[in-house]
C-alpha cells in the first residue's frame, strides 16, 4: 500500500501573552478543536494535522498534500488559546521538513521579548510598555476602555507613533 | 497580486495605523484602507506613512443617526475620501446605501433572518455598489452560531452570483491580531462557499475602486484630465 503524500507548513504564532505562554500541547489541542469544528470528524479523518515542532513563536505542521486550503482555514480560524488572543499566520508550504525549515523558518529569531516597564505619555494615549520587538511596541493603556470592542488587552503601536510625540518621552533612538 | 484590507485603527480599534501597516506588509498586502468612522481622529497617521512598502489609503465607514443624514453624509464625504463603506445595520440603511452610486462598499451582515434581498441586489448592481462579506464570524464564532452564519453567507452568495455583483472579503480587523494573510483569507472564504477565483477577485477589488475614485470625475462617464 502506498504511503499518503504529505506537506509541511511553517507558521508563525502572534500572541498577546508573554513569550512562551503557549505550550505545544495547547496549540495542538486548538488545532484539533478548530478542525473538528470547521470540518467535522469526517474532514479531520482525511487530514490528520500533526505538530512537528514549535518553539513558542514559529512552528511546523504536517498535513495531507491535497488539503492545503482546509489546513490554512483551520489555522486561520483560531483566534484565542486558553483565553489569550493569538493569530496564526502560515509562512509557506513545502514537501519536506528540511526545505520548509530552510525556506520559511528564520534561523535566528529573538524569542525573549524585552519588557522594561517604561511609560508612554502622549496626548491621546498613556500607559506602560509591555514588550517591544523591533519597532513593534505593545502598550497596556491606563484607560482600559481604550481597547474595548476589539477584544484585546493591549494596544499595538510602533516606535514611529511614539517618536517626536510628547516632551515627557525620554527621547531615545527608538522614540520611547 | 495586489491585495488590500479594510481595517479600523486606534482610537476605534486597538492598534495604531503604523502597527496595522507593518503587520499588513509582513502578511503580503499591497495596502490597507483605514475605514474609521471618524477619519479626522486617527492616531498618528503620519507615522503609518513612514512604514515603507505599503500603501495607506484613508477611507470612511459612514455612520449617521438616520437615513437622511446618511445620504447627505455620503455625498459630503465622497469628494474628500477615495473609499466609502457602510455597515448595514437596518433595512432603511441597506435601502439607502444600495441606491447611492457614491458608495463603494456595503458590508452586509449575514443573518438568516435578514438575507440579502433581490431588490437590494438589483439596486447594488445598478449603482455599482460592492457587497462586503465580513468573515470575522468564521474566526470568532464556534458551533451553531457559526453554522447559521455560514447558511446566511451561502444564501447571500447565491444572489451575488445571480446578479453578477462585485464582492469584497474583509475581516474587519480592529487589531493587528485580527489580521489574516490574503491566502488565509481566501482559504476561509472557500470554507464559506466562495470559489478560489471569486475569493481572489474579491481581495483585489479594493485597488480597482481606489484607482477609479482617485480620478477626477466631473459627471457620469466624464473625466477631467
Amino acid at each position: 500500500m502506498l504511503r499518503s503524500r504529505r506537506r509541511y507548513m511553517a507558521f508563525e504564532l502572534e500572541t498577546e501573552g508573554p513569550a512562551g505562554s503557549i505550550q505545544p500541547k495547547d496549540l495542538m489541542g486548538e488545532f484539533a478543536a478548530s478542525q473538528f469544528s470547521l470540518f467535522g470528524d469526517e474532514g479531520a479523518s482525511r487530514n490528520r494535522i500533526k505538530l512537528i515542532a514549535f518553539n513558542g513563536r514559529y512552528g511546523l505542521i504536517r498535513f495531507s498534500h491535497v488539503l492545503v486550503s482546509q489546513t490554512r482555514a483551520t489555522l486561520a480560524a483560531i483566534h484565542s488559546i486558553r483565553g489569550i488572543r493569538v493569530a496564526i499566520h502560515s509562512k509557506g508550504i513545502s514537501g519536506t521538513i528540511k526545505s520548509a525549515t530552510e525556506k520559511y523558518l528564520p534561523r535566528l529569531s529573538k524569542l525573549s521579548a524585552e519588557s522594561d516597564g517604561r511609560r508612554i505619555e502622549l496626548k491621546d494615549v498613556s500607559g506602560c510598555i509591555i514588550r517591544t520587538q523591533g519597532v513593534k511596541v505593545d502598550l497596556c493603556p491606563d484607560d482600559r476602555d481604550k481597547s474595548v470592542g476589539s477584544d484585546t488587552r493591549y494596544l499595538g503601536l510602533t516606535s514611529f507613533d511614539l517618536s517626536g510625540g510628547h516632551e515627557d518621552a525620554d527621547g531615545t533612538a527608538d522614540g520611547l | 497580486m495586489n491585495f488590500y484590507e479594510c481595517v479600523k485603527v486606534y482610537p476605534e480599534g486597538s492598534s495604531s495605523a503604523s502597527r496595522m501597516a507593518l503587520t499588513a506588509r509582513n502578511l503580503g498586502y499591497k495596502g490597507i484602507i483605514i475605514c474609521n468612522c471618524d477619519p479626522t481622529r486617527i492616531f498618528m497617521l503620519p507615522a503609518a506613512e513612514r512604514v515603507k512598502g505599503i500603501e495607506i489609503a484613508v477611507g470612511v465607514e459612514v455612520v449617521a443617526s438616520n437615513v437622511r443624514a446618511l445620504k447627505s453624509r455620503i455625498g459630503a464625504l465622497r469628494i474628500r475620501y477615495p473609499f466609502l463603506a457602510v455597515r448595514a445595520a437596518t433595512d432603511e440603511t441597506v435601502h439607502i446605501a444600495s441606491e447611492d452610486p457614491n458608495l463603494d462598499l456595503l458590508v452586509y451582515p449575514c443573518d438568516v433572518r435578514r438575507p440579502l434581498s433581490i431588490a437590494t441586489a438589483r439596486a447594488a448592481k445598478a449603482n455599482q455598489v460592492s457587497i462586503g462579506f465580513d468573515i470575522s464570524p468564521l474566526i470568532h464564532l464556534r458551533g451553531s452560531p457559526r453554522a447559521r452564519w455560514l447558511q446566511a453567507v451561502s444564501r447571500n452568495l447565491q444572489l451575488v452570483r445571480k446578479f453578477h455583483l462585485s464582492c469584497i472579503i474583509t475581516t474587519g480587523a480592529r487589531s493587528h491580531i485580527d489580521m489574516r494573510s490574503p491566502r488565509d483569507l481566501a482559504a476561509l472564504a472557500e470554507v464559506a462557499g466562495f470559489s478560489p477565483e471569486e475569493a481572489e477577485v474579491a481581495l483585489n477589488r479594493h485597488e480597482f475602486l481606489l484607482a477609479q475614485n482617485r480620478r477626477h470625475w466631473v459627471g457620469p462617464g466624464v473625466e477631467m484630465l
